[in-house]
């Protein structure tokens, strides 16, 4: 069977691709390996009754751009904002963060009135990088190396940018992208908890911790997300977020692409350094002269191209692609609401994501064990009930929750197995109790995922939740390999369409978007983003 | 008595710097703290280190052979003035197999293809340092509204990255915000020849080998050259220098505070003995906080340039410690340093002790032998705290010590029981001494955010301070510390170069 | 025993120290937010409650502006050090309107500053500057407390003001002049009253102790039955503002701490600002960079209008000659004491010292048809309601 183009892996890149290029009117099919669509944003039900967000589990980067031009609502996607968080420390206190700025400057207040101030001057701060990025994240990374004039008026585009910015805020970019978020935090806040509360977003899904340079960009990359223009909000895929990528699946159908699942790929076709289809598992053969990967980088290249096709110094760059899985989660099935000791009953903050810390050198330990190839004896955890928000996800009074856990090794000594799965499992979940005693005894059902589950269910190597680290010298040009970060590979025919490209991980679908705007202009065409461009 | 310029500081880059306005036709007025010249590298006090009981010679803080950037020594013309022509020190990395010799760019005592992966690493890394080098040499430029003559340097640096060739290009592009770790377990895997390269690139500041950024230091001190020379030969070397140019250096002369005219100029300085200096121009070779906050004063700056002035990133955690040896051991030859940071772990484990102010369980070191009547290792040992739970006790410091003393007698067998008296300069005595913030060094973090047109900050990069007639010129400015005397040389260079327009 | 559990922080505006006495009358419940606070909008009718700013005297909570206490051996320089006019000849007991700068000469923020004692010094602004104090005494020997929440304030406003007070037994006050501050004892509460407002007309500010805050209300309530005293909310009090041609942060400039976009912040230049710079004063923050901006001709300006027709220009470009846009407005007012149409708008240089040919454009909505009018438009001098009664001392009893 023939077809204009292949994309490999239904997560929410392969799909973004797939739709835009069936939208340009290109024969699209889509291979899926496991038996249902979604990658990493999947909605699962495992034990009768409850759906899990199994792998992602909140939304805030999905571009809007994306939404509107794939009419996602249309085929069912709602996402709504929670507003607010917590973190609870050892001392039986905590802190709340509402999206309230009265109730939140007042909260700040009672912890230290110099923070309120601070607080406002770290998120402008923020806010203006996030206004910086923005614009960079739907366009392909220029090579600065390459004389071409497109590269060049891209590299213009930005230097403009960036020379806009004025000389005190060009400075601060330069700072922030290379600073540690705890640095970062310390210029502008006092209190441990404010800080500790803020720094998870710095190192989660990264192999760093938060006294490492590099993790003010990750804070950023968290941060640079919209519901609905609210920048740096966060809300729930209602139906968990299988929800985005059914749509994207069923924006697909419509128009007039196709979806094979349990179809996994056994390798690429090339011929004469060109490629021609892919090779299924099953020994089917499908053809067509642009093939995508969505799988990353290092699965792509090493698993199923053949050496031979490749320069030896683009496969020496997919080798030291730096994976590094860092992040394990549990998805538990609850019987009621747990009750934490601090809060009150039906608190609103306890609808937004929890925390247990009580500063951001715990956080660093935590990634010391790690370093040590062991999961962090006390991880930090982002902790949420989507139940309270989302009516979909647990029958009528019971509750899901999303537990997610850094630091987790890809391979601790002696490998994992389910004995140290569930010592994992219960060191998170003993974290838990500490604040919410009873948490253990409303378990109905739990899903333990190490990053070696990831990897293995997913396909993500080494589990990073990313396709790959986010630190400098993976991201922009350099992402996924220097030379070859505009989504077309040294296999001619051949595309790279996910989260090992620019601009990098999370729910985003921005390199699924980009990766269809080069294949599409190597075709003579033009992507469609409709209104939204 | 009136002068053109006065330089605070008698360190390398405060010489330096005389030197070159000297050899401009100014005569200037070096002025030094302490009772001699050098700073860091200058002559010890009788007893420095040697904590509250003992008494000892004192330790040199920079007791390694040393040499500046070409571009010092040939425009001074150091040659004339006795430097020589300096000796290639070789490094001796210990690991638990055997030690591994390190001459600029080959490696003895490792299996063939780790020879030449580091020979390649090395030349490779040599390469890519050279546009870097270029940029050493002159004032950075501004972040923008940048000058005709920035914009032209900034091209030739352009075509300089271009004549790398596109494959260095993209490589210098990857790994100059990299972490040293990841570049050294790709080139050479592991091992003693990893962890001394890791060593190196972390020496000195708060940052452990997977710290992002450690590709940054390790490519500049490449771009120095591979030669050292004794420091008082070096030191003696410049202060003939400052001589020959009619330069006068009055030591024992702490400066107060910089003095500025009511036309927001610098009129000259003020000595702790009320005695006053003055000159049209004035280069502080002080740590850009003291310059600023210190002997400047906030009431002249702006807030928010004393905010960066105060948040600089500045925690220095090496610490030199003199062992006195009853005998030579006889696995170290005299001329060879001596690396002690078998693996990449044990470089970042150290740095883990020391983050949240404790001391390490084994401190990754250096050593080198100091020759006299009574022979010297002076070791620099990292990851060491400011100040381990708030401040140093005797507990502490001999803890440290027997620390130190422990990892070296695995390396140097038996050098335990030759050690007849240990002296310990903490990063905290560092900072009491030289008065350097935090015990840096190099004058403030090593760190990508801290470096070229951030050095120390925005505002300041250019050496020039808000003050008309005032400069930095230490190593807290660009290219920032080690010893190169670049700083030094820059900042004179701007200073005459403004002098000129106004004229 | 199990701890008590604490209540998250109420989400939304808390009442102020004034709140039950504004609820009581606010007719119209209308309120909006300000720092936090409840603060009324309008109580009854605008029209009512403008024309008691000048014609009686009104009461309006002022609470909520944020309040900064900077004491200590250095408080003087600290403060010659942040704003830009010389303020070590401001003596104690008497307040200045002041701005201050960040690095490159753009506008933090503008307040008054209450010299209190000699090493005593009080700021009140809109925007929070705790933070920017901070950074700006670094290095000096003072203390800086954030007292928004520790002092009540209510502007007490209107050509019977001085009456009022005097009624309700502040004997005395007729004798402050403009800017002038004295303190009494009211029952056993302390009383600091300061000559200063917002409105252009004779008015004072009151500042106590939150718990004296209801029982002065009631007091001056009382004593104004007869003298026309009426509660009012925030948009009396921005009419009176514009008429007087004071400039609101938000509203007519952006702070330079607040702003996200780039080149949005603005200098004293700019704003006509240049009386509030002293730059024959030692280095204070800016000072550099202002010295530079002296020199050369402001970008832009902002400068108050008049324009011909009858209708506020509210949300309007400003051209030149109809065609070229050259600016826009940033509040608008027909006034109904002068009887003119007013308005302040940012202008591009060129067409400010052009002065002729400047048009506005005028929305209008009439049954739901929108349409668009150019009127003419003049540069005036900004305070358009200039009355003898601001100065007078001791000012009339009505």
């Amino acid at each position: 069977m023939s077809y204009d183009a292949i994309v490999v892996g239904a997560g929410h890149n392969g799909l973004t691709t797939a739709c835009f290029l069936a939208r340009a009117g290109l024969k699209v099919l889509v291979v899926e390996r496991n038996d249902h669509v979604g990658g990493a944003a999947v909605s699962r039900e495992l034990t009768p009754g409850w759906t899990y967000s199994n792998c992602s589990y909140v939304c805030s980067l999905l571009r809007p751009e994306i939404i509107r031009a794939l009419e996602l609502p249309k085929y069912g996607l709602q996402v709504i904002p929670y507003e607010s968080g917590a973190t609870f420390d050892s001392r039986g206190g905590y802190f709340s963060y509402s999206s309230d700025h009265d109730a939140l400057r007042r909260e700040l207040m009672r912890l230290d009135p110099r923070d309120a101030d601070g607080y406002d001057r770290f998120s402008r701060a923020v806010m203006k990088q996030c206004r910086f990025i923005k614009p960079l994240l739907l366009r392909t990374a220029p090579d600065p190396t390459s004389l071409k004039p497109r590269d060049l008026s891209e590299l213009l585009f930005i230097l403009r940018r960036f020379n806009d910015l004025g000389a005190a805020d060009m400075a601060e970019t330069l700072r922030f992208w290379t600073m540690s978020i705890a640095e970062f935090l310390d210029e502008y806040l006092r209190s441990d908890i404010v800080k500790a509360h803020i720094a998870g977003s710095g190192i989660i899904g990264t192999g760093l911790g938060p006294y490492s340079p590099g993790t003010a960009y990750v804070l950023l990359h968290h941060y640079m997300g919209e519901v609905d223009g609210a920048i740096g909000a966060w809300g729930f895929a209602r139906g968990g977020m299988g929800a985005i990528t059914q749509a994207m699946a069923a924006s697909l159908v419509a128009s007039g692409g196709e979806i094979r699942t349990g179809a996994g790929l056994d390798r690429f076709l090339v011929k004469d350094g060109r490629v021609t289809g892919v090779a299924l598992a099953n020994g089917d053969e499908f053809h067509a002269r642009t093939v995508v990967s969505g799988m990353d980088v290092r699965r792509t290249f090493l698993d199923h191209a053949e050496a031979r096709d490749l320069p030896e110094d683009f496969l020496k760059g997919v080798r030291r692609f730096r994976f590094r899985g860092s992040s394990g989660k549990l998805n538990i099935a609850l019987d009621a609401m747990p009750r934490f000791t601090a809060a009150p009953e039906g608190a609103g903050f306890l609808r937004g994501d929890l925390h247990f810390l009580d500063d951001m050198a715990e956080i660093e330990r935590a990634y010391d064990d790690w370093k040590a190839g062991r999961w962090s004896a006390r991880p930090y955890l982002d902790f949420l009930i989507p139940t309270q928000i989302d009516p979909t996800m647990a029958p009528p009074g019971k509750h899901y929750a999303t537990v997610f856990v850094q630091y987790a090794p890809y391979a601790p000594e002696g490998g994992w197995n389910d004995a140290r799965r569930e010592d994992f499992a219960r060191t998170v979940i003993d974290r838990v109790e500490e604040h919410a005693p009873g948490f253990a005894d409303l378990i109905v059902h739990k899903e333990v995922r190490t990053p070696a589950d990831i990897e293995r269910e997913v396909g993500l190597s080494e589990g990073n939740i990313f396709q790959g680290e986010l630190t400098f010298d993976q991201l922009l040009f350099n992402r996924p390999v220097p030379g070859w970060a505009q989504y077309r590979s040294p296999i001619r025919g051949l595309y790279m369409c996910a989260s090992s490209t620019h601009p990098g991980g999370g729910v985003m679908g921005a390199p699924g978007a980009n990766a269809a705007r080069e294949i599409l202009r190597d075709l003579g065409r033009r992507i469609d983003m409709g209104a939204a461009a | 008595m009136s002068w053109d310029a006065i330089v605070v500081g008698a360190g390398h880059n405060g010489l330096v710097a005389a030197a070159r306005l000297g050899q401009a036709g100014r005569r200037v007025l070096l002025l030094e703290a302490l009772e001699g010249p050098g700073g860091l590298l200058g002559a010890p006090a009788a007893g420095q280190g040697a904590g509250s009981g003992g008494t000892g010679p004192g330790v040199r803080i920079a007791a390694q052979p040393t040499w500046l950037n070409p571009i010092v020594t040939m425009g001074l013309g150091l040659d004339r003035y006795g430097l020589g022509p300096g000796v290639a020190q070789p490094t001796r990395a210990w690991g638990p197999d055997g030690p591994v010799t390190l001459t600029a760019g080959s490696a003895l005592g490792v299996a063939p293809e780790t020879a030449a992966a580091y020979a390649a690493l090395h030349a490779r890394l040599r390469r890519l340092a050279g546009p870097l080098a270029r940029f050493m040499g002159r004032t950075p430029p501004p972040l923008n509204g940048a000058g005709a003559g920035d914009l032209l340097a900034l091209a030739l640096d352009g075509l300089a990255l271009r004549r790398l060739g596109r494959a260095d290009m993209r490589e210098l592009l990857r790994i100059l915000l990299s972490n040293v770790w990841d570049l050294l377990e790709d080139s050479l895997g592991d091992g003693p020849l990893a962890g001394a390269l890791a060593f190196d690139a972390t020496l000195g500041g708060a940052m452990g080998p997977r710290s992002p950024g450690t590709v940054l230091p390790l490519l500049y001190r490449l771009a120095g050259a591979p030669r050292g020379a004794d420091p008082e030969i070096l030191i003696g070397a410049l202060l003939k220098a400052v001589a020959a140019t009619g330069g006068v250096l009055r030591c024992g002369a702490p400066v107060a505070r910089i003095l500025v005219g009511d036309n927001d100029r610098a009129e000259g300085v003020q000595l702790e003995s009320g005695e006053e200096f003055r000159a049209p121009l004035v280069l502080s070779n002080l740590h850009p906080r003291r310059t600023l906050t210190g002997l400047l004063g906030v009431a002249h700056l702006d807030a928010e340039d004393v905010r960066r002035a105060r948040l600089m990133a500045t925690r220095g955690m090496a610490a030199r410690i003199d062992l006195r040896l009853a005998t030579l051991p006889e696995a170290l030859p005299a001329g060879t340093r001596l690396v002690v940071a078998p693996r990449l772990g044990a470089v970042e484990a150290a740095f883990d002790g020391a983050k949240y102010g404790g001391l390490p369980e084994r401190p990754v070191l250096e050593a080198v032998l100091v020759p006299g009547a009574v022979p010297r290792l002076a070791v620099t040992a990292t990851f060491v705290p400011h100040a381990p739970a708030g401040s140093w006790t005797g507990k502490s410091r001999g803890t440290l010590e027997t620390r130190v003393v422990a990892a070296l007698d695995e390396a140097l067998p038996g050098l335990r029981s030759e050690v007849t008296g240990i002296e310990t300069m903490t990063p905290d005595d560092i900072e009491a001494r030289y008065g350097l913030p935090g015990g840096h060094w190099h004058h403030g973090e090593f760190r990508t955010d801290q470096m070229l047109m951030l050095r120390p900050f925005a505002r300041v990069a250019r050496y020039r301070l808000p003050v008309a007639g005032l400069y930095l010129c230490g190593a807290g400015s660009h290219p920032g510390g080690d010893i190169t005397g670049l700083p030094g040389w820059n900042a004179a260079g701007q200073a005459l170069k403004d002098e000129g327009k106004r004229r | 025993m199990t701890p008590a559990i604490r209540q998250p922080e109420p989400l939304g505006l808390v009442p102020g120290p004034f709140h039950d006495r504004i609820a009581a009358l606010n007719r119209q419940q209308g309120w909006t937010g300000w720092m936090g606070h409840a603060s009324p909008t309008v109580l009854d009718t605008v029209e009512f409650e403008y024309f008691a700013i000048r014609n009686g005297t009104t009461l309006f909570d002022i609470s909520p502006m944020n309040k900064y206490r900077i004491a200590g051996p250095d408080a003087e320089a600290v403060v010659n050090r942040l704003v830009t006019r010389d303020i070590r000849k401001l003596k104690p007991g008497r307040v200045a309107y002041a701005i201050w700068c960040n690095a490159e000469g753009n506008v933090v923020d503008d307040g008054t500053v209450f010299r209190l004692a000699p090493n005593e010094f009080r700021l009140c602004c809109q925007e929070p500057q705790l933070g920017w104090l901070d950074d700006v005494a670094w290095g000096y020997d003072v203390t800086i407390t954030d007292d928004s929440a520790a002092i009540a304030a209510l502007a007490v406003q209107g050509p019977t003001s001085c009456a009022v007070l005097k009624a309700a037994g502040l004997a005395g006050v007729e004798e402050l002049k403009p800017f002038d501050i004295r303190s009494f004892r009211v029952e056993t509460h302390d009383i600091m009253v300061s000559r200063t407002g917002f409105t252009g007309d004779l008015g004072y500010e009151l500042w106590m102790a939150p718990g004296a805050a209801l029982g002065l209300w009631d007091r001056l309530m009382e004593a104004g039955r007869v003298r026309g005293i009426r509660a009012i909310g925030y948009a009396a009090v921005e009419m009176a503002r514009i008429e007087a041609g004071f400039l609101l942060p938000r509203v007519d400039f952006l702070s330079s701490q607040t702003h996200l976009r780039p080149g949005r912040a603005r200098n004293p230049y700019e704003l006509g600002l240049d009386w509030l710079v002293a730059l024959d004063k030692p280095h204070f923050n800016g000072r550099r960079a202002l010295l530079a901006l002296s020199r050369q001709r402001p970008a832009r300006r902002l400068v108050t209008i008049e324009i011909d027709r009858d209708k506020p220009a509210h949300h309007a470009f400003v051209y030149h000659r109809k065609r070229r846009e050259v600016g826009f407005v940033t509040s608008a007012l027909w006034s109904p004491t002068v009887k003119r149409n007013i308005a302040c708008a940012w202008i591009e240089a060129p067409w400010v010292q052009d002065g002729g040919d400047l048009w506005v454009e005028i929305y209008r909505q009439r049954e739901l048809t929108w349409n668009r009018r150019m009127a003419r438009a003049r540069i005036v001098e900004r305070r358009v309601f200039d009355s003898a009664r601001r100065r007078a001392t001791p000012p009339a009893d009505f």
